[in-house]
């Protein structure tokens, strides 16, 4: 069991900083949804923003503000979890070899373009020398570094782990991904950096507690998803109607759509539902934000006990996080 | 020499991306590392190409770096010395 002490996020809603939690939650019409961001040169130094792309202010960013909450400067592990990685530098790299005819490529775009470059760019600017890992496992990225803090924290229930999802939209690839139909039938592309401060043993200020996290790949029907829903609450020694709130990943796309339609049929007949992906869009690590929801709905200690956040992307990669109240 | 180290400056601020930094505000016996800009070995490898690049310049001798890029008149004159006819 997990304690979540403090969160970041910088989202396509009003996430970022002292901003209450969703009173005014933005509409977005369209197919795509980008992140509301901070003024950066505020936060990060003149010197090492020149070097950064987008996903690495936005990550960089919504660490540093989960440990400023915390009032920690050093985490004693870093884990994140990508599935697109540092886009914007992947492009810049790749067009380059083009157009130079694959001779005099510069290094900036190269070296930040690794998928580990957000997690290992924190971990400079802190001089942290600890543990620091990336997950890249497309719809599982963040449900992977979740449970690597997870397998740290119980080794070491007193450490901290700063664990965050971070995923961008660059304009190549939103045109390559609707090519792909991934936005054709209502669905809306989304983005996201978003951090907590992990921890193994409660304290006053946390948000919730994580329960459990478990993943399942690829059902072949809606019901091996139901079977694999009850199997998870079983394990937790509860049942559907112990759960106070389910957030589902519903994204609008009707086929993507219908197996949380089926569910709610079944397991999920007659508990309250809601969705978050109208209000950060369709992402490989959407989970993360989904989590900070979950997490800020329950510190505010009115309304739902027990969350639990059911997600699929492409109906391959299904996760399930069980989220309490503290 | 004056439009060269004029060329150089811009090119570096934007090859650079040096925020908050204009051309003009490099001065032309500045040092361009550490103390100097601030620029740093990757900032040194980006140099190098843009030498290729733009003067179709190569530094052969690792040697003559430090040399070559101590300031944008030191590199100016290494280009006005090195570049083909």
């Amino acid at each position: 069991m997990l304690y979540i002490r403090s969160t970041g996020s910088i989202s396509p809603q009003k996430t970022f900083g002292q901003a209450p939690f969703l009173t005014d939650p933005i509409v977005y019409r369209g197919n795509r949804l980008n992140c509301i961001e901070p003024e950066y040169k505020e936060i990060i130094d003149a010197k090492l923003i020149r070097r950064m792309s987008r996903i690495i202010k936005m990550g960089v960013t919504a660490a540093l503000e989960c440990l400023k909450e915390a009032g920690l400067t050093q985490p004693d592990a870093i884990v994140t979890g990508t599935a697109y990685g540092c886009l914007q530098d992947t492009e810049v790299f790749l067009s380059r070899i083009v157009e130079n005819k694959e001779e005099m490529l510069t290094p900036t775009a190269f070296i930040q373009s690794t998928h580990n470059t957000v997690g290992a760019q924190i971990a400079l600017m802190l001089q942290c020398h600890n543990y620091n890992n990336t997950f890249v496992h497309r719809g599982f990225s963040f449900e992977s570094a979740l449970l690597d803090a997870m397998t740290l924290l119980l080794e070491n229930p007193d450490h901290h782990v700063l664990v965050g999802g971070v995923d961008e939209i660059t304009d190549t690839s939103h045109v390559i991904l609707s090519r792909l139909g991934l936005y054709r039938q209502g669905a809306a592309a989304g983005e996201g950096a978003t951090f907590f401060l992990l921890t193994g043993l409660p304290s006053p200020a946390d948000y919730a507690r994580l329960e459990a996290v478990s993943t399942f790949y690829n059902p072949r029907t809606t019901a091996a998803a139901e079977q694999s829903i009850s199997s998870f609450l079983a394990s937790q020694s509860i049942d559907i109607h112990d759960i106070d709130l389910i957030l589902t990943g519903r994204n609008g796309d009707e086929k993507n759509d219908a197996v949380y339609q089926q569910l709610g049929e079944t397991i999920f007949k007659g508990r309250p539902l809601a969705d978050y992906k109208n209000l950060c869009g369709e992402y490989p690590t959407s989970t993360a934000f989904a989590l900070w929801m979950a997490a800020n709905i329950l510190k505010t200690g009115q309304g739902p006990r027990k969350i639990l956040i059911y997600n699929h992307y492409l109906n391959r990669h299904h996760s399930l996080f069980l989220v309490s109240a503290c | 020499m004056d439009t060269l180290m004029a060329d150089l400056k811009e090119q570096i601020v934007e090859q650079l991306n040096l925020q908050d930094i204009k051309p003009g505000d490099i001065g032309d016996d500045q040092p361009l590392f550490v103390e100097g800009l601030g620029l740093d070995s990757i900032d040194a490898l980006e140099l190098i190409v843009l030498l290729q690049q733009k003067y179709k310049i190569k530094i052969s001798n690792a040697e003559d770096g430090p040399k070559v890029f101590r300031s944008v008149r030191t590199m100016a004159e290494y280009i006005k010395a090195h570049q083909p006819a």
